[in-house]
């Protein structure tokens, strides 16, 4: 397994090489990082523009851009990917882009984490169960939840839970659920259920709207994958043989049919932190995803190919765990 | 019978959670009992904590200072100008405006108690250290600090400090009509910088690289200073601040025991947030016509709605082929109609909109005058449009223009994709039909680069104003600047907006203003179309609270003044 592990590692490098040749020629020529400088009131004097250009590395061709961007050499300290330098930000001089990324992803990954735990066990259950009770009302009602959930765009359905959030909370007379911020300020100072309780109410709407459309598109796998699995021969036989209904499908049927989500799951992982970018935003959690947005209004280059990066690194990664996690559990699959 | 015990055990165990999340409520904006907290919301993120630099110079970083920068004035909302007698000893003074009597100078003088939050005294040098930081460049008294302004602070050749009295000279031959902005709320810094800071962490400020450091330093660290009623207790650049009296100010005591500031950056958000009792207000800085909608449904919230410093306008390429003629552009701009174009975007939410007038001057300014509407362009009326062309030998081929047997146009229509401007360029499209010209449009992302190259026939975009005017007309006109992006070419105008920024007074120098703005009129070169409008709203349960669109620092401008409604 370690040296199939470490052969996808390598393959992953040119793939990673090439995509981000390829995102930085886009980003390059998709606009001007100084627009909104050149646009500002009085203008400012062309020695300040020439000092951006030359602190963004702007007074430099393409080419030899992205080669600072890589390895560093030649450029001020400040950039250089294979040095762990993402480069200077457009947003302003003081603005570490490393920094960023690294307090924004403890943000996000709560947001991740808990969504795709709910999302994760509320799948499996319902999937287990819509097959099981193929064809009938309840599978009808749960196919019919999963199918509106995948159809939801996301930042209208974080609108409905915001006004669903102020709604209950003026039913009860208090502010249980939060529509705005992560609440970390408002945690300073609580003792440890203080702490719990605002975690709660900051985190229980976004979360829901996270875990909406995994959760629709994994309860429809996984009820596929039941369906099939409790239409297979092994268990017609431990059914023949006389085991208890429970033990068949939580032994015997449940366990093959995780397998197939398992790939899902992982692969999904990588899409629900691309998912954070407007629910994020709606909730206004200082993540990767606003991060992503706050990088595009800022025509900010450098931030942008850190985020893509991190993205695809998250994307490769996931797959492997994938392929992986999927040799774990079927042992008939072998790692060569 | 065993299923049913089930279910309702786990009913008991949500009701149970729900009964002690109700009782343990984790939201935001609930204040300590006792104590007088406001949380208003700031529309953006704040790039950093200085706004003296290009990348921190926007409203954002202002808005989060206000109340911890000190300044010696700044226009009020009715359109009036103050000075902040609580850091100033006296009205600042104006030695001598006369150039023939020798070089424009003035001093400022500060309040004998006015301290930093340290206890540390204000004096000149505080204001002279942070003009050193505005200045460009070029001016040599820093070599790393990247100013958004320099305009007034490069006029000055030399700044003589006596305790708490600055005194400027300018260079020779300059002068200066708008002195008092060195370090007012609307200057480049949004007020000035204590200089002892510098000194306290080995800083020579007289060293142009070390002044550098001292720049930075200040942009990047969050001020534990203040010199103003309220001093910034917690918070970052990414989430929000925290703001608390300041224990050292010496002027009226604040009311409020804490001003949080959140930084949200989705408007969509206000309506659930102020019902949650999340936040109280905010003054965004772009119009939204269904967030106010919203808004003014809400029986706990005031709304205000104005004029913005952002006015929109019509540029024409005057070195496109067929608008080098100056009759074309006349017909142009007269069939275009821009009630029709500010009543579609803004009549549903701002009913009271007034059309811009005058390129320089709003509407309610002492030196306005009308130099748009007797020329009849903006009007729409398309018969005296067509009636220009006709005697300047155009003629209508059914529905097409055509001067000596050729189409006219079609012409290249572009603006930045907001709904406004969209909906402003649909219109002008239309406008153009009625007199035969074909105009297409074609929506930008880059407008900085499409100006600066000039890829465009007819473009719309917004420049921002302040009472200030007299560095804009030469910005706007003068055939050198960088910044008259249809290349406009007069000398009579050149000369106009060079006597502007080199007039004395004020008076003097709006005189010049308008007469530059009269010709640009004649040449059909720009043809403004209306302030777009900027909303304000507020939780009743604050009081002293106020839109001030004359600045930068908005509602937040008399923070201090901020209070509980009893």
């Amino acid at each position: 397994m370690l040296v199939y592990t470490v052969r996808r590692v390598l393959g992953a490098i040119p793939v990673l090489f090439l995509a981000s040749v390829l995102t930085f020629v886009l980003i390059d020529v998709s606009g001007d990082p100084l627009s909104d400088l050149r646009m500002q009131q009085p203008p400012p004097d062309p020695s300040v523009i020439e000092l951006q250009e030359e602190r963004l590395y702007l007074d430099r061709s393409m080419p030899e851009r992205y080669w600072l961007w890589m390895t560093g050499i030649g450029g001020n300290g400040d950039i250089g990917l294979l040095q762990g330098e993402f480069g200077p930000s457009t947003q302003s001089a003081t603005y570490d882009i490393g920094e960023n990324i690294a307090e924004r992803l403890g943000v996000t990954l709560r947001l991740v984490t808990a969504a795709m735990v709910f999302a994760l066990g509320l799948a499996v259950l319902s999937g287990v169960i819509s097959a099981m009770r193929q064809y009938s009302k309840l599978d009808y009602t749960l196919t019919f939840v999963g199918f509106l959930a995948l159809a939801m765009p996301t930042f209208w359905f974080a609108g409905i839970m915001q006004q669903a959030g102020v709604g209950f909370n003026e039913l009860v007379g208090s502010q249980v659920f939060a529509t705005i911020g992560d609440g970390t300020y408002q945690a300073q100072g609580l003792d440890a259920w203080g702490r719990f309780t605002n975690a709660l109410a900051y985190m229980t709407l976004p979360t829901i709207v996270l875990m909406l459309t995994s959760f629709a598109a994994w309860s429809r796998y996984q009820r596929t994958s039941m369906l099939e699995v409790l239409n297979s021969d092994y268990v017609r036989l431990a059914r023949a043989k006389g085991l208890p209904n429970r033990v068949v499908i939580r032994r015997h049927a449940l366990r093959t049919a995780l397998i197939p989500l398992t790939t899902v799951v992982a692969v999904g992982m990588a899409g629900i932190i691309d998912g954070t970018v407007l629910t994020e935003r709606v909730f206004q959690w200082r993540g990767l995803g606003e991060f992503f947005i706050a990088a595009v209004e800022a025509n900010d280059s450098f931030a942008l190919m850190a985020w893509l990066m991190l993205s695809g690194t998250a994307v490769i990664v996931a797959n492997l765990i994938a392929d992986l996690l999927y040799g774990v559990l079927d042992p008939r699959i072998r790692f060569e | 019978m065993h299923k049913r015990r089930k279910l309702l055990a786990l009913g008991a165990a949500g009701a149970s959670a729900m009964m002690v999340l109700t009782a343990c409520s984790g939201g935001g904006g609930e204040e300590t009992e006792g104590e007088r907290e406001v949380t208003w919301v700031i529309n953006s993120i704040p790039a950093a904590w200085a706004s003296i630099s290009s990348a921190g110079g926007s409203v954002y970083t202002i808005q989060t200072l206000s109340g911890v920068l000190p300044y010696t004035g700044q226009w009020q909302p009715d359109g009036t100008y103050e000075y902040n007698m609580d850091v100033l000893a006296e009205e600042p003074t104006l030695i001598n405006d006369d150039l023939d009597e020798g070089p424009f100078q003035y001093s400022f003088t500060l309040a004998d108690d006015a301290v930093w939050s340290d206890g540390e005294p204000m004096t000149g040098e505080d204001i002279r250290v942070s003009v050193m930081m505005s200045a460009s460049p070029d001016a040599g008294y820093c070599t790393t600090c990247d100013s958004r302004g320099g305009t007034t602070a490069d006029m000055v050749e030399e700044m003589e400090v006596d305790g708490k009295t600055i005194t400027f000279t300018l260079k020779e031959g300059l002068a200066d009509a708008e002195w008092m902005s060195q370090v007012d709320a609307h200057s480049t810094g949004g007020g000035f910088y204590p200089a002892h800071l510098a000194e306290e962490n080995g800083w020579d400020v007289d060293d142009p690289d070390e002044l550098g450091e001292y720049f930075t330093w200040l942009h990047e660290t969050r001020p534990e200073w203040s010199g103003g009623p309220y001093m910034i207790t917690d918070g970052d650049l990414e989430n929000q601040v925290v703001k608390e009296p300041n224990p050292e100010w010496w002027g009226e005591a604040p009311q409020l025991d804490r001003i949080i500031m959140p930084f949200n950056t989705d408007e969509s958000t206000f309506v659930n947030a102020i019902n949650n009792g999340e936040i109280d207000g905010a003054n965004p800085a772009q119009y939204s016509g269904d967030v106010m909608q919203e808004l003014e449904g809400l029986p706990q919230v005031t709304l205000s709605v104005g004029e913005g410093n952002i006015w929109e306008h019509v540029d024409l390429n005057l070195e496109n082929e067929w608008l080098e003629d100056t009759e074309l552009r006349r017909a142009i701009f007269t069939a275009i109609d821009r009630d029709d174009i500010a009543n579609r975007n803004f009549g549903a939410g701002y009913p009271e909109y007034e059309l811009k007038n005058n390129h320089i001057f709003g509407n309610d300014s002492p030196h306005f005058t009308d130099v748009i509407s007797d020329s009849g362009q903006g009007s729409g009326d398309t018969d005296a449009a067509i009636e220009i062309l006709e005697e300047a030998g155009y003629e209508l081929d059914g529905d097409t223009l055509m001067l000596d047997g050729e189409q006219v146009g079609p012409l290249r229509l572009r603006a930045t994709d907001t709904q406004t401007r969209s909906t402003s360029l649909q219109l002008i499209q239309a406008h153009l039909a009625e007199i035969g010209i074909e105009a297409e449009i074609e929506v930008i992302d880059d407008l900085g680069g499409v100006l600066a190259e000039q890829d465009y026939d007819i473009i719309q975009f917004g420049w921002s104003g302040t009472p200030y005017f007299t560095t804009s007309p030469e910005q706007y006109w003068h055939s050198e600047s960088g910044s008259n992006f249809g290349k406009l070419s007069n000398e009579e105008i050149d000369e106009l907006v060079e006597a502007v920024g080199g007039a004395s007074s004020q008076e003097e120098a709006a005189e010049y203003a308008n007469e530059a703005a009269s010709l640009v009129v004649d040449e059909a070169y720009v043809l403004p179309i209306m302030h777009e409008p900027n909303y304000f709203f507020v939780n009743d349960r604050v009081a002293n609270i106020e839109d001030n669109l004359q600045s930068s620092y908005r509602a937040t401008y008399n923070i201090g003044e901020w209070a509980l409604a009893e």
